[in-house]
C-alpha cells in the first residue's frame, strides 16, 4: 500500500508533464490549421500502425534507452553530464574502428563482442576527459562535457573523411561492418537484439543502484556529498567512477545503433540521441526501469512523427516541440515541490 | 538617555516552526546613541532586527519610530521610514565597480541614463556626510579589502536611511585595524543624531563603542545597562545566564585512561572562520568533556581537523595513545570515532533518501550489511527498526525520507547511526541547535548514557547551558585557542569571562 503510493507519486509528475506537453503540441498543431485529432491519429498510427512500425519504434528506442541510462547513471551520482552526445559518438567510432582493423585478426565469435566493449570503453574514456577535469581542476561538468561533444563530432567527420573513410567512396562514410560483427536482426524487421542488450542494461543498473554497496555510496554521493564524505565514503572516486559508467552506457548505446541499424558511420550520424536522452533520463525519474518506458514512449514519437508529416502534413519537429516541453513541465513541478517542501 | 525614546518595541513575539525565537521582548532606544544588543547565538538578537528593518514580520507586539506605530511590511518601507541595516554577508555585486554598487541606491528611479559624473558627485556628497572615505570608484568591489566593502554597504544603508542604523555582527569580519575606523564612524554617526543598533556577542568592543547595552537571552530581555563599561563581567554573566541548576550528572566511572589527547593543534581557517591556533584538551573514558565558547572561534575547524577533512597543521592528536593526523574521514571513523555534524542537514544525512538508508549511511554499517558487493536489504530494514524503536525516532515508515521527519527525529537517527558502529569516541557538535526543548533533553540524556557505556564525548557546543549541564569537564574555545580544563563544581566567573575573551591576554591563552 505504502509502496504503491510512493510509486503514484512519482510516476505522477512524469504523467503530467506528458499530457501538458501533449496539449501543448496540439495547441500548435491546431495553431497551424490542422485538426490535431487526425495528426495525432496519424502518429499513433504511424507509431504502432503495424508490426513494421512497431519494430521502428523498437529501433528507435535502443539508442533512447541506452543513452537515457547514461544520464540516469551519472545524475543518480549527482553528476550532470551533457555528454551522452559525444560519448555515443566516441562509442560509434570505436566500434567502427574494431570493423576495419580488429575484425580481421579476431575470431568470428569474438568480433562483435570486442566490438561493443571497445565502444563502451572509448564512451567511458571521453567522459574520464570530463570527470578528471572536474575532479582534478573543478572544471564545471556541464561545460566541459557540452564541448567535448562539439570535439567528439568534429572528431568523427576527420575520421569518415580521413583514416576510417570507405574505399572509393562517393561520400564521407566508414566501411560497414563484416556481416559477423552485426547484431542479429527479427528479420524481415529492422528490430535487433541491441534491444535485449538495453533492456538487460536497466535491469542490470537497477539492481547496481538500489542492491549493491557501490550503488548506494552512488546515489549517497548524488544526494549529499558531504554527509557521504563524513560516512566515510571516497566522493572523488565515486565521481569518476559514476562518470565512466555514464560514458560507458553512452558509448555502448554508439556501438549497438552501428552494429544494429546503420552498419556504419558518416556525419551527422546521430540526429541527437544523447540530448533526447536528458529527457528520457528526467521522464522516467531517474529510475533505469522507468527509462524502458520513457525511451519507448520518445522512441513512438520520434517513430511516428513520419507518418504524422506525411498523412496530417505537420511537420515531425512538432515532436521536438513535445521533447522540450515534457522537460520544462517536469523542472516547473520539480521546482514547485521543493518550494512546497521549503515551507513545510 | 532623556527625551522620548527614537524607536521603541513592546511585547514582540516571534517563532520559527518549534523555536520561539523571541517572547515578548520590549526595549526602547534613544536618538543619537550607539547602542549594542547583546547575546549569545540564537538569543534572539537578529530576529529582533530583522522585524525593526522590515525584513520579517513579528508575530505580535508593537514598533514605534517617534512615538508612531509602524507597521512594516517591507524592507522598503523601513528604508522610506529612515531605517537601514546592514548584514554579516555583503549585499554587493562583487564584479560591478563601487559606483555601479552605489548607482543601486543613488540612482533616482526615473533616470534612464548612466550619468557616472552625477552619480560620483551624488556618491562623493553622502559620502562626505557620513564621512567616509571613498577611494577608486572605478574598482570592482571584489577587489577592496573587507573593510571598505562594509563601509560600502553603510553607505547604501544610509542613503535614505537617516534614522536608524542596524549593524549585524559588524566587526565578525574585520581587522582590528578596520574595527577602529568603523568605530570611529559610528560615533560620528551618533554625534549626528543617529540611532545606530549594533548586534554582537563580543564584549571588549562593547566598553569601546557602546552609549547603553541590552542584554537577550533566549528570546528574553535580560536587562539594559547604561555605559561606561569599566568591569564587564556584569555583562558577561547577563549574557550566558545566571549559574544555572547544577545538574547533577548519573555516577559512572571516569577511568583515567585518556581516550583523546589534542597537543597544541593548529589548523587554517575555514571560508570566514578562525584559525585554529592552540587547541589543547583530553577526553577520557566514560567522560563527557564540553568545549564552550561564542560561535565563529574555531569549532567548525576543530570538528573539521577531527574529522579528517581538514589538514593538521601543527600540534598532535592522539587516539587511544596512538598518534593520528587524518586525511580523511574514512581513517577517522575506522579508528572508532562517531560524529554528530554541526549542520545535520547539510552533513549528517541525506535529505532525499530513507530512514532506513541514512541508517546505513556509515562506512562500518554498509561493511557489516554488504555481502559480496550486495546489499542485504532485509538485515538492514531489521537493524533500522530496531535502531528507531531503541532510540524512539518518530517515523510514519523506514521508507519515509530524511528530509520528512522533524529536527529532534533527525538527529536522533544521526546519533542512532553513529551509535550502531560502536564507537570509543563520539563527537558532537552543537547537537541540539534549532531543537524544542523535549528533543533538546532527549539528546542530552542520550548524550550521558553513552559516557556510561564508557564511551568519550566530546561535546562542542554555543549553548553555554548545554554544556554546563552534561560536562565532566569544560574547556573554552576563544579566537582557536582553548583554556585550561575546568572540572566541577563550575566557576562561572571565569567560564564567562574566558568565553568573552578577558583573560586571553596577547599569548591567546588565559
Amino acid at each position: 500500500m505504502n509502496m504503491m503510493r510512493q510509486v503514484a507519486r512519482e510516476v505522477f509528475p512524469s504523467l503530467a508533464a506528458v499530457a501538458l506537453a501533449l496539449l501543448v503540441g496540439a495547441a500548435f498543431v491546431w495553431a497551424s490549421g490542422v485538426s490535431p485529432a487526425l495528426a495525432f491519429a496519424a502518429l499513433v498510427q504511424g507509431a504502432f500502425g503495424s508490426l513494421d512500425s512497431l519494430s521502428e519504434v523498437a529501433v528507435k528506442t535502443c539508442p533512447l534507452l541506452l543513452t537515457g541510462l547514461a544520464i540516469i547513471a551519472a545524475f543518480r551520482a549527482g553528476v550532470w553530464n551533457i555528454g551522452a552526445e559525444g560519448q555515443l559518438l566516441a562509442g560509434a567510432a570505436a566500434i567502427a574502428f574494431a570493423g576495419r582493423y580488429l575484425a580481421p585478426e579476431l575470431p568470428a565469435l569474438l568480433a562483435l563482442p570486442a566490438g561493443l566493449a571497445l565502444a563502451a570503453a572509448s564512451g567511458a574514456a571521453w567522459a574520464a576527459l570530463a570527470a578528471l577535469l572536474k575532479v582534478q581542476r573543478n572544471v564545471n561538468e556541464v561545460i566541459s562535457t557540452i564541448m567535448l561533444n562539439f570535439v567528439a563530432a568534429a572528431l568523427l567527420s576527420y575520421l569518415v573523411q580521413g583514416p576510417l573513410m570507405e574505399a572509393g567512396a562517393r561520400y564521407p562514410q566508414s566501411d560497414a561492418l563484416p556481416a559477423h560483427m552485426l547484431l542479429p536482426r527479427l528479420a524481415p524487421y529492422r528490430v535487433h537484439a541491441g534491444l535485449g542488450l538495453a533492456v538487460l542494461a536497466a535491469v542490470a543498473l537497477q539492481i547496481f543502484l538500489f542492491r549493491t554497496r557501490r550503488g548506494f555510496e552512488l546515489r549517497a554521493v548524488g544526494g549529499n556529498p558531504a554527509a557521504a564524505v563524513l560516512a566515510g565514503i571516497d566522493a572523488r572516486r565515486t565521481v569518476l567512477f559514476a562518470f565512466a559508467l555514464s560514458g560507458a552506457l553512452a558509448g555502448l548505446a554508439g556501438g549497438v545503433e552501428v552494429a544494429g541499424v546503420t552498419r556504419r558511420i558518416y556525419e551527422r550520424f546521430s540526429p541527437g540521441w544523447g540530448f533526447t536522452a536528458i529527457a528520457v533520463g528526467l521522464l522516467a525519474r531517474i529510475h533505469p526501469l522507468g527509462a524502458l518506458l520513457s525511451a519507448a514512449f520518445f522512441g513512438a514519437l520520434d517513430a511516428g512523427s513520419n507518418s504524422m508529416q506525411r498523412v496530417a502534413g505537420v511537420s515531425a519537429v512538432l515532436v521536438q516541440v513535445i521533447q522540450g516541453c515534457v522537460i520544462l513541465f517536469l523542472a516547473a513541478f520539480e521546482t514547485y515541490r521543493r518550494r512546497a517542501a521549503n515551507r513545510a | 538617555m532623556s527625551g522620548s525614546p527614537a524607536v521603541e518595541v513592546r511585547g514582540i513575539y516571534k517563532r520559527y516552526g518549534p523555536v520561539q525565537a523571541l517572547s515578548g521582548v520590549s526595549l526602547s532606544f534613544a536618538w543619537g546613541e550607539v547602542h549594542a544588543v547583546l547575546g549569545e547565538n540564537g538569543a534572539g538578537k537578529s530576529t529582533l532586527m530583522r522585524i525593526l528593518a522590515g525584513e520579517e514580520r513579528a508575530d505580535a507586539g508593537e514598533i514605534r519610530l517617534g512615538g508612531q506605530t509602524l507597521h512594516l511590511r517591507s524592507p522598503l518601507e523601513a528604508r522610506a521610514l529612515g531605517i537601514g541595516m546592514v548584514h554579516q554577508h555583503f549585499a554587493l555585486a562583487d564584479r560591478l565597480s563601487v559606483r555601479e554598487n552605489l548607482a543601486l541606491v543613488l540612482a533616482e528611479p526615473r533616470e534612464w541614463r548612466f550619468d557616472s559624473a552625477q552619480l560620483d558627485r551624488r556618491a562623493r556628497a553622502w559620502a562626505e556626510r557620513v564621512g567616509l572615505e571613498l577611494a577608486a570608484l572605478d574598482e570592482p568591489v571584489g577587489h577592496l579589502p573587507v573593510g571598505a566593502r562594509q563601509r560600502l554597504e553603510i553607505l547604501k544603508a544610509l542613503v535614505g536611511a537617516r534614522r536608524v542604523l542596524i549593524l549585524d555582527e559588524p566587526t565578525a569580519v574585520l581587522t582590528p585595524g578596520e574595527a577602529e575606523q568603523l568605530f570611529a564612524m559610528l560615533r560620528q554617526l551618533k554625534a549626528q543624531g543617529l540611532l545606530v543598533l549594533f548586534i554582537t556577542h563580543r564584549l571588549p568592543e562593547v566598553a569601546v563603542v557602546a552609549d547603553r547595552v541590552s542584554v537577550l537571552r533566549h528570546g528574553r530581555v535580560v536587562g539594559t545597562f547604561d555605559g561606561p563599561f569599566p568591569d564587564l563581567t556584569e555583562l558577561a554573566r547577563a549574557m550566558v545566564g545566571e549559574l544555572p541548576v547544577e545538574s547533577a550528572p548519573s555516577p559512572r566511572s571516569i577511568s583515567g585512561e585518556p581516550l583523546l589527547e589534542l597537543h597544541g593543534v593548529q589548523a587554517a581557517a575555514s571560508a570566514a572562520g578562525m584559525p585554529l591556533r592552540a587547541v589543547s584538551l583530553q577526553v577520557r573514558r566514560g567522560e563527557i568533556v564540553g568545549v564552550a565558547g561564542v560561535d565563529g572561534n574555531g569549532q567548525r575547524e576543530l570538528f573539521e581537523v577531527l574529522a579528517g577533512l581538514r589538514p593538521l597543521q601543527a600540534g598532535e592528536i592522539r587516539l587511544l595513545g596512538r598518534r593520528l593526523a587524518p586525511r580523511s574521514p574514512s581513517e577517522v571513523l575506522d579508528a572508532g570515532v562517531g560524529f554528530i555534524p554541526p549542520d545535520r542537514q547539510r552533513e549528517g544525512l541525506v535529505l532525499a533518501m530513507s530512514v532506513a538508508e541514512n541508517v546505513l549511511l556509515h562506512r562500518a554499517s554498509l561493511t557489516r550489511f554488504t555481502r559480496h558487493g550486495f546489499l542485504e536489504w532485509s538485515r538492514i530494514r531489521a537493524h533500522a527498526a530496531e535502531l528507531v524503536e531503541r532510540y524512539r525516532i518518530r517515523t510514519p515508515s523506514l521508507e519515509t525520507r530524511a528530509a520528512a521527519l522533524s529536527g529532534g527525529n533527525q538527529q536522533r537517527l544521526i546519533l542512532a547511526r553513529e551509535l550502531a558502529a560502536e564507537p570509543q569516541l563520539l563527537v558532537a557538535v552543537n547537537p541540539t541547535r534549532g531543537l524544542d526543548f523535549l528533543a533538546t533533553r532527549a539528546i542530552a540524556k542520550a548524550l550521558q548514557e553513552v559516557a556510561a557505556r564508557g564511551c568519550g564525548v566530546l561535546l562542542v557546543s554555543t549553548d553555554l547551558d548545554e554544556v554546563l549541564s552534561c560536562s565532566d569537564r569544560i574547556t573554552v574555545l576563544y579566537r582557536g585557542s582553548t583554556s585550561p580544563l575546568l572540572a566541577r563544581p563550575w566557576d562561572l566567573q571565569r567560564l564567562s569571562a574566558w568565553m568573552a575573551g578577558l583573560g586571553f591576554a596577547q599569548t591567546g591563552q588565559p
